[in-house]
Protein backbone atom coordinates (compact mmCIF):
# COMPACT_ATOMS: atom_id res chain seq x y z
CA UNK A 1 0.00 0.00 0.00
CA UNK A 2 2.75 2.58 1.01
CA UNK A 3 4.72 1.39 -1.85
CA UNK A 4 2.16 2.52 -4.26
CA UNK A 5 0.94 5.63 -2.63
CA UNK A 6 4.88 6.79 -2.94
CA UNK A 7 5.01 6.32 -6.25
CA UNK A 8 1.59 7.96 -7.31
CA UNK A 9 3.53 11.09 -4.74
CA UNK A 10 7.06 10.76 -6.68
CA UNK A 11 5.04 11.08 -9.94
CA UNK A 12 3.37 14.09 -8.86
CA UNK A 13 6.91 15.21 -7.78
CA UNK A 14 8.60 14.54 -10.87
CA UNK A 15 5.66 16.10 -12.79
CA UNK A 16 5.87 19.40 -10.92
CA UNK A 17 9.85 19.75 -11.33
CA UNK A 18 8.79 19.55 -15.13
CA UNK A 19 6.86 22.86 -14.98
CA UNK A 20 10.33 24.60 -15.03
CA UNK A 21 8.97 27.90 -16.48
CA UNK A 22 6.27 27.82 -14.33
CA UNK A 23 8.59 27.39 -11.04
CA UNK A 24 10.78 29.93 -12.04
CA UNK A 25 8.46 32.87 -12.67
CA UNK A 26 6.78 31.91 -9.02
CA UNK A 27 10.74 32.39 -7.36
CA UNK A 28 10.75 35.55 -9.32
CA UNK A 29 7.13 36.49 -8.14
CA UNK A 30 8.44 35.91 -4.61
CA UNK A 31 11.74 38.06 -5.02
CA UNK A 32 9.31 41.08 -6.56
CA UNK A 33 6.92 40.57 -3.74
CA UNK A 34 9.86 40.91 -0.46
CA UNK A 35 12.48 42.66 -2.50
CA UNK A 36 10.31 45.34 -4.31
CA UNK A 37 6.89 45.38 -2.45
CA UNK A 38 7.84 44.26 0.86
CA UNK A 39 10.73 47.15 0.92
CA UNK A 40 8.29 49.62 -0.24
CA UNK A 41 5.14 48.78 2.31
CA UNK A 42 7.53 49.00 5.00
CA UNK A 43 8.92 52.08 4.74
CA UNK A 44 5.43 53.11 4.05
CA UNK A 45 3.76 51.74 6.90
CA UNK A 46 3.20 54.18 10.13
CA UNK A 47 5.28 53.79 13.59
CA UNK A 48 2.67 51.70 15.07
CA UNK A 49 2.71 48.83 12.64
CA UNK A 50 6.50 48.41 13.12
CA UNK A 51 5.62 48.62 16.85
CA UNK A 52 3.51 46.19 16.36
CA UNK A 53 4.82 44.03 14.04
CA UNK A 54 8.65 44.40 15.19
CA UNK A 55 9.74 44.92 11.82
CA UNK A 56 7.26 44.77 9.17
CA UNK A 57 9.38 43.46 6.60
CA UNK A 58 10.04 40.54 8.41
CA UNK A 59 6.29 40.28 8.98
CA UNK A 60 5.58 40.70 5.46
CA UNK A 61 8.37 37.97 4.50
CA UNK A 62 7.14 35.23 6.23
CA UNK A 63 3.26 36.08 5.42
CA UNK A 64 4.16 36.06 1.81
CA UNK A 65 6.02 32.44 1.83
CA UNK A 66 3.12 31.12 3.38
CA UNK A 67 0.77 32.47 0.73
CA UNK A 68 3.49 31.26 -2.02
CA UNK A 69 3.39 27.75 -0.10
CA UNK A 70 -0.50 27.73 -0.30
CA UNK A 71 -0.33 28.79 -4.22
CA UNK A 72 1.90 26.02 -4.91
CA UNK A 73 0.03 23.17 -2.97
CA UNK A 74 -3.29 24.25 -4.66
CA UNK A 75 -1.55 23.43 -8.42
CA UNK A 76 -2.54 19.83 -8.20
CA UNK A 77 -5.53 20.40 -9.29
CA UNK A 78 -4.54 22.07 -12.42
CA UNK A 79 -2.60 18.52 -13.22
CA UNK A 80 -5.74 16.76 -12.14
CA UNK A 81 -8.13 19.10 -15.17
CA UNK A 82 -4.77 18.40 -17.52
CA UNK A 83 -5.14 14.44 -16.87
CA UNK A 84 -8.86 14.79 -17.63
CA UNK A 85 -8.29 16.79 -20.61
CA UNK A 86 -5.55 14.27 -21.64
CA UNK A 87 -7.26 11.26 -20.77
CA UNK A 88 -4.74 9.93 -18.51
CA UNK A 89 -6.89 9.50 -15.53
CA UNK A 90 -7.65 6.75 -17.86
CA UNK A 91 -4.52 5.16 -17.97
CA UNK A 92 -4.47 6.20 -13.74
CA UNK A 93 -7.06 4.25 -13.73
CA UNK A 94 -6.08 1.14 -15.31
CA UNK A 95 -3.11 0.60 -12.99
CA UNK A 96 -2.41 -2.04 -10.71
CA UNK A 97 -3.30 0.36 -7.56
CA UNK A 98 -6.57 0.80 -5.71
CA UNK A 99 -8.20 4.40 -6.29
CA UNK A 100 -7.41 4.54 -2.61
CA UNK A 101 -3.72 4.26 -3.20
CA UNK A 102 -3.91 6.74 -6.31
CA UNK A 103 -6.07 9.31 -4.38
CA UNK A 104 -4.43 9.36 -0.91
CA UNK A 105 -0.77 9.44 -3.65
CA UNK A 106 -2.12 12.59 -5.30
CA UNK A 107 -2.50 14.23 -1.99
CA UNK A 108 0.20 13.86 -0.42
CA UNK A 109 2.41 14.25 -3.99
CA UNK A 110 0.40 17.91 -3.82
CA UNK A 111 1.52 18.73 -0.46
CA UNK A 112 5.22 17.13 -0.53
CA UNK A 113 5.88 18.93 -4.01
CA UNK A 114 5.08 22.11 -2.98
CA UNK A 115 6.78 21.86 0.33
CA UNK A 116 9.90 20.82 -0.98
CA UNK A 117 9.99 23.28 -3.55
CA UNK A 118 8.63 26.74 -0.89
CA UNK A 119 10.86 25.02 2.04
CA UNK A 120 14.44 26.42 0.24
CA UNK A 121 12.57 30.05 0.31
CA UNK A 122 11.37 29.82 3.99
CA UNK A 123 14.93 29.03 4.73
CA UNK A 124 15.93 32.41 2.91
CA UNK A 125 13.00 34.01 5.30
CA UNK A 126 14.34 32.11 8.27
CA UNK A 127 18.26 33.42 7.16
CA UNK A 128 16.96 36.66 6.68
CA UNK A 129 15.26 36.63 10.05
CA UNK A 130 17.56 34.46 12.11
CA UNK A 131 17.68 31.48 12.96
CA UNK A 132 17.32 31.56 16.72
CA UNK A 133 15.21 28.73 17.81
CA UNK A 134 15.95 25.12 15.81
CA UNK A 135 13.53 23.20 17.51
CA UNK A 136 10.37 25.79 16.75
CA UNK A 137 11.71 25.91 13.28
CA UNK A 138 11.31 21.86 12.97
CA UNK A 139 7.46 22.27 14.32
CA UNK A 140 6.86 24.83 12.22
CA UNK A 141 7.77 22.82 9.02
CA UNK A 142 6.44 19.93 10.26
CA UNK A 143 3.10 21.72 10.88
CA UNK A 144 3.48 23.85 7.39
CA UNK A 145 3.77 19.84 5.91
CA UNK A 146 0.53 18.98 7.06
CA UNK A 147 -0.45 22.46 5.95
CA UNK A 148 0.48 22.39 2.42
CA UNK A 149 -1.27 18.81 2.18
CA UNK A 150 -4.33 20.05 3.56
CA UNK A 151 -4.21 22.82 0.95
CA UNK A 152 -4.06 19.78 -1.67
CA UNK A 153 -6.86 17.77 -0.19
CA UNK A 154 -9.07 21.19 -0.35
CA UNK A 155 -7.96 21.74 -4.19
CA UNK A 156 -8.60 18.26 -5.06
CA UNK A 157 -12.10 18.55 -3.53
CA UNK A 158 -13.15 21.48 -4.94
CA UNK A 159 -11.73 20.48 -8.77
CA UNK A 160 -13.37 17.35 -8.37
CA UNK A 161 -16.98 18.88 -7.02
CA UNK A 162 -16.45 21.03 -10.34
CA UNK A 163 -16.59 19.66 -13.84
CA UNK A 164 -15.62 22.94 -15.69
CA UNK A 165 -11.93 23.57 -15.80
CA UNK A 166 -12.67 27.72 -16.36
CA UNK A 167 -15.32 27.87 -13.58
CA UNK A 168 -12.77 26.54 -11.08
CA UNK A 169 -10.42 28.83 -12.27
CA UNK A 170 -12.55 31.95 -11.70
CA UNK A 171 -13.98 30.02 -8.27
CA UNK A 172 -10.06 29.68 -7.09
CA UNK A 173 -9.42 32.99 -8.20
CA UNK A 174 -12.00 34.37 -5.82
CA UNK A 175 -11.87 32.19 -3.05
CA UNK A 176 -7.69 32.91 -2.77
CA UNK A 177 -8.95 36.37 -2.85
CA UNK A 178 -11.06 35.88 0.55
CA UNK A 179 -8.63 33.17 2.23
CA UNK A 180 -5.65 35.43 1.45
CA UNK A 181 -7.23 38.57 2.63
CA UNK A 182 -8.82 37.68 5.62
CA UNK A 183 -5.81 35.86 7.07
CA UNK A 184 -2.82 37.57 9.15
CA UNK A 185 -0.40 36.87 6.26
CA UNK A 186 -0.01 40.33 5.34
CA UNK A 187 -0.88 42.69 8.18
CA UNK A 188 -1.65 42.12 11.67
CA UNK A 189 -4.67 41.06 13.38
CA UNK A 190 -5.04 44.21 15.30
CA UNK A 191 -5.61 46.37 12.16
CA UNK A 192 -8.39 44.57 10.74
CA UNK A 193 -11.76 45.24 11.60
CA UNK A 194 -13.38 43.56 14.26
CA UNK A 195 -15.58 41.40 12.02
CA UNK A 196 -12.57 40.48 9.77
CA UNK A 197 -10.72 39.96 12.84
CA UNK A 198 -12.99 37.26 13.93
CA UNK A 199 -12.77 35.28 10.95
CA UNK A 200 -9.45 35.27 10.05
CA UNK A 201 -8.87 33.63 13.65
CA UNK A 202 -10.40 30.55 12.07
CA UNK A 203 -8.34 30.82 8.16
CA UNK A 204 -5.58 27.85 8.10
CA UNK A 205 -3.44 30.34 6.62
CA UNK A 206 -3.34 32.24 9.60
CA UNK A 207 -2.54 29.43 11.51
CA UNK A 208 0.07 29.08 9.14
CA UNK A 209 2.16 32.20 9.13
CA UNK A 210 1.43 32.03 12.50
CA UNK A 211 3.28 28.93 13.03
CA UNK A 212 5.84 29.76 10.72
CA UNK A 213 6.28 33.59 12.85
CA UNK A 214 6.44 31.51 15.49
CA UNK A 215 9.35 29.71 14.18
CA UNK A 216 11.15 32.45 13.17
CA UNK A 217 10.55 34.07 16.58
CA UNK A 218 8.39 37.11 15.45
CA UNK A 219 6.11 36.68 18.32
CA UNK A 220 4.84 40.08 18.69
CA UNK A 221 1.62 39.64 16.26
CA UNK A 222 0.61 35.56 16.92
CA UNK A 223 -3.20 35.64 17.76
CA UNK A 224 -3.70 32.27 18.91
CA UNK A 225 -1.58 29.89 21.24
CA UNK A 226 1.35 28.25 18.71
CA UNK A 227 -0.32 25.07 19.48
CA UNK A 228 -3.79 25.80 19.02
CA UNK A 229 -2.45 26.77 15.74
CA UNK A 230 -0.67 22.95 14.85
CA UNK A 231 -4.29 22.34 15.93
CA UNK A 232 -6.01 23.90 13.84
CA UNK A 233 -3.51 22.72 10.67
CA UNK A 234 -4.03 19.31 11.95
CA UNK A 235 -7.59 20.16 11.91
CA UNK A 236 -7.69 21.62 8.53
CA UNK A 237 -5.52 18.62 6.84
CA UNK A 238 -7.41 15.60 8.63
CA UNK A 239 -10.94 17.14 7.17
CA UNK A 240 -10.00 17.91 3.95
CA UNK A 241 -7.19 14.96 2.94
CA UNK A 242 -10.17 12.95 4.36
CA UNK A 243 -12.73 14.56 2.21
CA UNK A 244 -10.41 15.29 -0.58
CA UNK A 245 -9.89 11.21 -0.85
CA UNK A 246 -13.94 10.60 -0.81
CA UNK A 247 -14.53 12.84 -3.24
CA UNK A 248 -12.09 12.52 -5.59
CA UNK A 249 -12.25 8.31 -4.70
CA UNK A 250 -16.44 8.85 -5.81
CA UNK A 251 -15.71 11.18 -8.47
CA UNK A 252 -13.04 8.50 -10.45
CA UNK A 253 -15.51 5.39 -9.62
CA UNK A 254 -18.49 7.22 -10.79
CA UNK A 255 -17.04 7.73 -13.72
CA UNK A 256 -16.70 11.97 -13.22
CA UNK A 257 -13.88 12.73 -14.56
CA UNK A 258 -15.05 11.76 -18.53
CA UNK B 1 -9.39 -22.87 -20.23
CA UNK B 2 -11.61 -19.12 -20.26
CA UNK B 3 -9.47 -16.46 -18.61
CA UNK B 4 -11.77 -13.99 -19.90
CA UNK B 5 -15.52 -14.36 -19.35
CA UNK B 6 -18.10 -11.46 -20.34
CA UNK B 7 -21.98 -12.08 -19.31
CA UNK B 8 -24.44 -10.08 -20.80
CA UNK B 9 -21.85 -6.86 -20.23
CA UNK B 10 -23.74 -3.97 -21.11
CA UNK B 11 -22.55 0.20 -20.42
CA UNK B 12 -25.22 2.63 -20.93
CA UNK B 13 -24.50 5.77 -21.80
CA UNK B 14 -27.58 8.24 -20.87
CA UNK B 15 -29.80 6.57 -23.80
CA UNK B 16 -26.77 5.35 -25.89
CA UNK B 17 -26.33 1.80 -25.59
CA UNK B 18 -22.22 1.09 -26.37
CA UNK B 19 -22.27 -2.13 -25.24
CA UNK B 20 -24.98 -4.49 -25.68
CA UNK B 21 -25.09 -7.33 -23.41
CA UNK B 22 -21.93 -9.08 -24.92
CA UNK B 23 -21.64 -12.45 -24.19
CA UNK B 24 -17.88 -13.66 -24.79
CA UNK B 25 -14.62 -16.38 -23.67
CA UNK B 26 -11.55 -15.56 -24.44
CA UNK B 27 -9.18 -18.41 -23.93
CA UNK B 28 -6.08 -18.19 -21.83
CA UNK B 29 -2.79 -17.87 -24.43
CA UNK B 30 -4.69 -16.71 -27.51
CA UNK B 31 -4.60 -13.21 -29.37
CA UNK B 32 -8.04 -12.06 -29.83
CA UNK B 33 -9.01 -9.84 -31.81
CA UNK B 34 -11.81 -7.16 -31.36
CA UNK B 35 -12.97 -5.91 -34.49
CA UNK B 36 -15.62 -3.35 -35.84
CA UNK B 37 -15.63 0.24 -37.12
CA UNK B 38 -15.19 3.14 -34.93
CA UNK B 39 -18.18 3.03 -32.03
CA UNK B 40 -18.63 -0.36 -32.69
CA UNK B 41 -18.20 -0.75 -28.69
CA UNK B 42 -14.77 -2.14 -28.66
CA UNK B 43 -12.75 0.23 -26.69
CA UNK B 44 -15.70 0.67 -24.19
CA UNK B 45 -15.13 -3.00 -23.52
CA UNK B 46 -12.11 -2.88 -22.76
CA UNK B 47 -12.35 -0.25 -20.47
CA UNK B 48 -14.70 -2.16 -18.49
CA UNK B 49 -12.22 -5.15 -18.59
CA UNK B 50 -9.33 -3.11 -17.11
CA UNK B 51 -11.87 -1.41 -14.58
CA UNK B 52 -12.38 2.01 -15.85
CA UNK B 53 -15.84 2.20 -16.03
CA UNK B 54 -18.31 -0.17 -14.40
CA UNK B 55 -21.04 -2.28 -16.19
CA UNK B 56 -24.49 -1.16 -16.37
CA UNK B 57 -26.13 -4.73 -16.46
CA UNK B 58 -24.08 -7.98 -16.49
CA UNK B 59 -20.69 -8.88 -15.28
CA UNK B 60 -17.66 -9.71 -16.96
CA UNK B 61 -14.72 -12.63 -14.80
CA UNK B 62 -11.01 -11.63 -15.25
CA UNK B 63 -8.53 -14.67 -14.35
CA UNK B 64 -11.40 -15.35 -11.89
CA UNK B 65 -12.37 -12.16 -10.73
CA UNK B 66 -15.40 -10.15 -11.24
CA UNK B 67 -14.43 -6.82 -12.30
CA UNK B 68 -17.00 -5.09 -10.55
CA UNK B 69 -16.52 -7.13 -6.89
CA UNK B 70 -12.61 -7.49 -7.30
CA UNK B 71 -11.45 -5.01 -9.16
CA UNK B 72 -8.57 -4.35 -7.86
CA UNK B 73 -7.45 -7.90 -8.15
CA UNK B 74 -8.75 -7.76 -11.80
CA UNK B 75 -6.28 -5.10 -12.30
CA UNK B 76 -2.87 -6.82 -10.98
CA UNK B 77 -3.45 -9.41 -14.24
CA UNK B 78 -4.01 -6.43 -16.90
CA UNK B 79 -2.75 -3.72 -18.69
CA UNK B 80 -3.40 -2.05 -21.48
CA UNK B 81 -2.26 -0.13 -24.16
CA UNK B 82 -4.85 2.48 -25.36
CA UNK B 83 -6.10 3.78 -28.67
CA UNK B 84 -4.91 7.37 -27.83
CA UNK B 85 -1.82 7.78 -25.89
CA UNK B 86 -1.96 8.74 -22.98
CA UNK B 87 0.60 10.41 -21.48
CA UNK B 88 1.06 13.94 -20.04
CA UNK B 89 3.07 16.22 -22.24
CA UNK B 90 5.66 17.48 -19.68
CA UNK B 91 7.23 13.82 -19.48
CA UNK B 92 9.87 12.07 -21.43
CA UNK B 93 9.15 8.65 -22.44
CA UNK B 94 12.33 7.47 -19.98
CA UNK B 95 10.47 9.01 -17.02
CA UNK B 96 6.71 7.65 -18.46
CA UNK B 97 8.45 3.91 -18.91
CA UNK B 98 10.23 3.70 -15.26
CA UNK B 99 7.73 4.70 -13.93
CA UNK B 100 5.18 2.52 -15.07
CA UNK B 101 7.44 -0.48 -15.00
CA UNK B 102 7.96 0.25 -10.94
CA UNK B 103 4.24 0.92 -10.67
CA UNK B 104 3.60 -2.94 -12.09
CA UNK B 105 6.07 -4.13 -9.91
CA UNK B 106 8.91 -4.82 -12.18
CA UNK B 107 12.76 -5.14 -10.05
CA UNK B 108 15.16 -2.67 -10.45
CA UNK B 109 16.89 -4.98 -12.80
CA UNK B 110 14.07 -5.85 -14.74
CA UNK B 111 12.84 -2.14 -15.03
CA UNK B 112 16.13 -1.09 -16.58
CA UNK B 113 16.49 -3.77 -18.67
CA UNK B 114 13.36 -3.91 -20.10
CA UNK B 115 13.05 -0.32 -20.55
CA UNK B 116 16.01 0.08 -22.31
CA UNK B 117 15.53 -2.82 -24.85
CA UNK B 118 11.42 -1.52 -25.28
CA UNK B 119 12.56 2.13 -26.05
CA UNK B 120 15.48 0.32 -28.66
CA UNK B 121 13.38 -1.80 -30.63
CA UNK B 122 10.98 0.67 -31.31
CA UNK B 123 13.66 3.42 -31.97
CA UNK B 124 12.95 5.91 -29.14
CA UNK B 125 16.45 5.38 -28.05
CA UNK B 126 17.84 8.51 -29.03
CA UNK B 127 14.59 10.40 -27.81
CA UNK B 128 14.17 9.51 -24.64
CA UNK B 129 15.23 12.36 -22.64
CA UNK B 130 12.90 14.78 -24.62
CA UNK B 131 9.56 15.40 -23.58
CA UNK B 132 6.74 13.58 -25.47
CA UNK B 133 5.04 17.28 -26.09
CA UNK B 134 7.45 17.33 -29.01
CA UNK B 135 7.02 13.72 -30.33
CA UNK B 136 5.07 12.62 -33.06
CA UNK B 137 1.53 11.06 -33.23
CA UNK B 138 3.13 7.66 -34.13
CA UNK B 139 6.36 7.94 -31.57
CA UNK B 140 3.94 8.76 -28.81
CA UNK B 141 1.94 5.94 -29.91
CA UNK B 142 5.24 3.96 -29.96
CA UNK B 143 5.79 5.29 -26.03
CA UNK B 144 1.94 3.79 -25.26
CA UNK B 145 2.85 0.68 -26.37
CA UNK B 146 6.12 0.27 -25.22
CA UNK B 147 4.23 0.59 -21.31
CA UNK B 148 2.55 -2.83 -22.29
CA UNK B 149 5.63 -4.61 -23.34
CA UNK B 150 7.95 -3.49 -20.37
CA UNK B 151 4.66 -4.58 -18.22
CA UNK B 152 3.94 -7.86 -19.90
CA UNK B 153 0.96 -8.61 -18.15
CA UNK B 154 -1.03 -11.82 -18.15
CA UNK B 155 -3.74 -9.97 -20.08
CA UNK B 156 -2.50 -7.95 -22.68
CA UNK B 157 -5.10 -5.44 -23.86
CA UNK B 158 -4.03 -3.44 -27.11
CA UNK B 159 -6.30 -0.83 -28.58
CA UNK B 160 -5.54 0.15 -32.10
CA UNK B 161 -1.57 -0.70 -31.69
CA UNK B 162 -0.51 0.50 -35.35
CA UNK B 163 -2.47 3.34 -35.91
CA UNK B 164 -0.40 6.20 -36.60
CA UNK B 165 2.87 3.83 -37.22
CA UNK B 166 4.20 3.41 -40.40
CA UNK B 167 4.55 0.01 -42.12
CA UNK B 168 8.05 -0.78 -40.95
CA UNK B 169 6.88 -0.27 -37.49
CA UNK B 170 3.88 -2.00 -37.75
CA UNK B 171 5.55 -5.25 -38.77
CA UNK B 172 7.78 -4.72 -35.92
CA UNK B 173 5.04 -3.72 -33.76
CA UNK B 174 3.30 -6.83 -34.85
CA UNK B 175 6.42 -8.93 -34.15
CA UNK B 176 6.40 -7.89 -30.75
CA UNK B 177 2.92 -9.08 -30.13
CA UNK B 178 3.63 -12.48 -30.96
CA UNK B 179 6.47 -12.52 -28.75
CA UNK B 180 4.41 -11.20 -25.64
CA UNK B 181 2.01 -13.87 -26.58
CA UNK B 182 4.80 -16.78 -26.64
CA UNK B 183 6.21 -15.65 -23.48
CA UNK B 184 2.51 -16.33 -21.95
CA UNK B 185 0.20 -13.25 -22.05
CA UNK B 186 -3.00 -13.60 -23.06
CA UNK B 187 -3.64 -10.43 -25.93
CA UNK B 188 -6.79 -8.90 -26.88
CA UNK B 189 -6.10 -6.43 -29.64
CA UNK B 190 -8.83 -4.30 -31.02
CA UNK B 191 -8.90 -2.26 -33.95
CA UNK B 192 -10.26 -1.38 -37.11
CA UNK B 193 -7.80 -2.67 -39.27
CA UNK B 194 -9.27 -5.76 -40.55
CA UNK B 195 -5.56 -7.47 -41.88
CA UNK B 196 -3.78 -6.65 -39.12
CA UNK B 197 -6.65 -8.84 -37.16
CA UNK B 198 -6.17 -11.30 -39.31
CA UNK B 199 -2.90 -11.99 -39.32
CA UNK B 200 -2.68 -11.76 -35.80
CA UNK B 201 -5.35 -13.35 -34.25
CA UNK B 202 -6.26 -16.66 -32.82
CA UNK B 203 -10.07 -15.84 -32.86
CA UNK B 204 -11.88 -12.99 -33.89
CA UNK B 205 -15.35 -11.33 -32.86
CA UNK B 206 -16.57 -8.67 -34.90
CA UNK B 207 -18.95 -5.88 -33.02
CA UNK B 208 -21.14 -3.47 -34.68
CA UNK B 209 -23.25 -0.96 -33.00
CA UNK B 210 -22.42 -2.47 -29.57
CA UNK B 211 -23.57 -6.00 -30.18
CA UNK B 212 -21.39 -9.29 -30.65
CA UNK B 213 -22.32 -10.33 -34.66
CA UNK B 214 -19.85 -13.26 -34.94
CA UNK B 215 -16.83 -14.94 -33.03
CA UNK B 216 -14.62 -17.58 -34.67
CA UNK B 217 -11.21 -18.33 -36.10
CA UNK B 218 -10.48 -16.11 -38.87
CA UNK B 219 -10.29 -19.25 -41.39
CA UNK B 220 -13.83 -20.14 -40.49
CA UNK B 221 -15.33 -16.53 -40.20
CA UNK B 222 -14.05 -16.89 -43.99
CA UNK B 223 -15.34 -20.10 -44.58
CA UNK B 224 -18.73 -19.33 -43.29
CA UNK B 225 -19.47 -16.95 -46.31
CA UNK B 226 -20.67 -19.63 -48.99
CA UNK B 227 -19.09 -19.24 -52.70
CA UNK B 228 -16.59 -16.71 -50.54
CA UNK B 229 -13.36 -18.37 -52.31
CA UNK B 230 -12.45 -17.24 -55.68
CA UNK B 231 -10.19 -19.08 -58.07
CA UNK B 232 -9.19 -16.91 -61.50
CA UNK B 233 -8.34 -19.83 -64.02
CA UNK B 234 -6.72 -18.42 -67.64
CA UNK B 235 -6.78 -21.69 -70.77
CA UNK B 236 -4.92 -22.53 -73.27
CA UNK B 237 -8.48 -22.86 -75.43
CA UNK B 238 -11.60 -21.81 -74.63
CA UNK B 239 -13.51 -23.79 -72.71
CA UNK B 240 -16.53 -25.35 -74.01
CA UNK B 241 -19.89 -25.07 -72.78
CA UNK B 242 -20.57 -28.74 -71.54
CA UNK B 243 -16.95 -28.30 -69.49
CA UNK B 244 -18.71 -25.23 -67.59
CA UNK B 245 -21.69 -26.89 -66.30
CA UNK B 246 -19.73 -29.94 -65.43
CA UNK B 247 -17.36 -27.66 -63.11
CA UNK B 248 -20.43 -26.66 -61.74
CA UNK B 249 -21.47 -29.76 -60.53
CA UNK B 250 -18.61 -30.19 -57.95
CA UNK B 251 -19.15 -29.90 -54.73
CA UNK B 252 -18.64 -26.74 -53.30
CA UNK B 253 -18.25 -24.90 -56.71
CA UNK B 254 -21.11 -22.29 -56.00
CA UNK B 255 -20.85 -20.00 -59.36
CA UNK B 256 -18.97 -20.19 -62.20
CA UNK B 257 -18.53 -17.14 -64.12
CA UNK B 258 -16.81 -17.24 -67.92
CA UNK B 259 -15.21 -13.76 -68.56
CA UNK B 260 -13.94 -14.50 -71.69
CA UNK B 261 -13.54 -17.78 -73.81
CA UNK B 262 -10.53 -19.22 -71.79
CA UNK B 263 -10.66 -16.81 -68.67
CA UNK B 264 -13.19 -18.46 -65.98
CA UNK B 265 -13.56 -17.14 -62.49
CA UNK B 266 -14.82 -19.65 -59.91
CA UNK B 267 -16.54 -18.86 -56.77
CA UNK B 268 -16.46 -21.71 -53.85
CA UNK B 269 -15.87 -22.73 -50.22
CA UNK B 270 -12.67 -23.82 -49.16
CA UNK B 271 -10.79 -23.32 -52.59
CA UNK B 272 -7.71 -24.62 -51.00
CA UNK B 273 -9.11 -28.35 -50.29
CA UNK B 274 -10.92 -28.48 -53.97
CA UNK B 275 -7.95 -26.95 -55.80
CA UNK B 276 -6.16 -29.93 -56.68
CA UNK B 277 -9.56 -31.37 -57.72
CA UNK B 278 -10.31 -28.80 -60.30
CA UNK B 279 -6.18 -29.20 -61.92
CA UNK B 280 -6.81 -32.45 -62.48
CA UNK B 281 -10.68 -31.50 -63.84
CA UNK B 282 -9.23 -29.50 -66.77
CA UNK B 283 -6.36 -32.26 -67.14
CA UNK B 284 -8.79 -34.84 -68.03
CA UNK B 285 -10.82 -32.65 -69.77
CA UNK B 286 -7.70 -31.71 -72.15
CA UNK B 287 -7.88 -27.78 -71.72
CA UNK B 288 -4.23 -27.31 -70.49
CA UNK B 289 -4.39 -24.04 -67.72
CA UNK B 290 -1.85 -21.08 -68.79
CA UNK B 291 -2.26 -19.74 -65.38
CA UNK B 292 -3.96 -19.85 -61.77
CA UNK B 293 -5.03 -17.40 -59.40
CA UNK B 294 -6.60 -17.96 -55.79
CA UNK B 295 -8.03 -15.86 -53.09
CA UNK B 296 -9.82 -16.30 -50.01
CA UNK B 297 -12.20 -13.69 -48.82
CA UNK B 298 -11.01 -11.22 -46.43
CA UNK B 299 -11.92 -9.96 -42.80
CA UNK B 300 -13.79 -7.11 -44.65
CA UNK B 301 -16.18 -9.69 -46.37
CA UNK B 302 -16.86 -11.25 -43.35
CA UNK B 303 -17.69 -7.93 -42.27
CA UNK B 304 -19.98 -7.11 -44.57
CA UNK B 305 -21.61 -10.41 -45.19
CA UNK B 306 -22.54 -9.54 -41.76
CA UNK B 307 -23.76 -5.95 -41.64
CA UNK B 308 -24.39 -5.51 -44.99
CA UNK B 309 -21.79 -2.95 -44.82
CA UNK B 310 -18.39 -1.86 -45.46
CA UNK B 311 -15.91 -0.91 -42.10
CA UNK B 312 -16.50 2.45 -43.77
CA UNK B 313 -19.77 2.61 -44.68
CA UNK B 314 -20.35 1.56 -41.20
CA UNK B 315 -18.20 4.40 -39.95
CA UNK B 316 -20.10 6.99 -41.39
Amino acid sequence: MIKHVLLVAERDVKMFLQYKFILILRALWFLAQIALFGFVANRMVKEDVQIVTGNYFYFYAAGIVITLLYSMAVFISYDIYEEADHGVVEYLLSLPISRRELVLGRAIGGGLRSFLYVAPLMLVVLLMIGMTEPFRILIAFVALFLFAFGVSGMSITIAVSIKSHDRFDILLGVLNAFIVRLSTTMYPVVFMPKQYAVLAQFNPLTYAADIFRWGAGLEATLITNPFLSVLGIILFFSFFTFIGIIFYERRLEGGGWR
Amino acid sequence: MAIIQMIDLTKKFGKLTAVDHLNLSIEEGEIFGFLGPNGAGKTTTLLMLVTVIKPTEGKAIVGGYDITREPDKARQLIGIAFQDPKLMWVMTPWEVLNWHAKVCGLTSSERKERVRWALTELDLWGDRYKSVHAFSGGMRKRVEIAKILIQRPKIAIIDEPTTQIDIVGKHKIWNMIRELKDEGSTIILATNELYEADLLSDRVAIMHRGKLLVCDSPKKLKDSIVGGDLIEIILEKEAPKITIEELKNINRVVEVLVLKPNHLRIYLNRAEEILPQITEFFIKTHLPIRSIRMSEPSLDDVFAHYTGLTIEEAEK
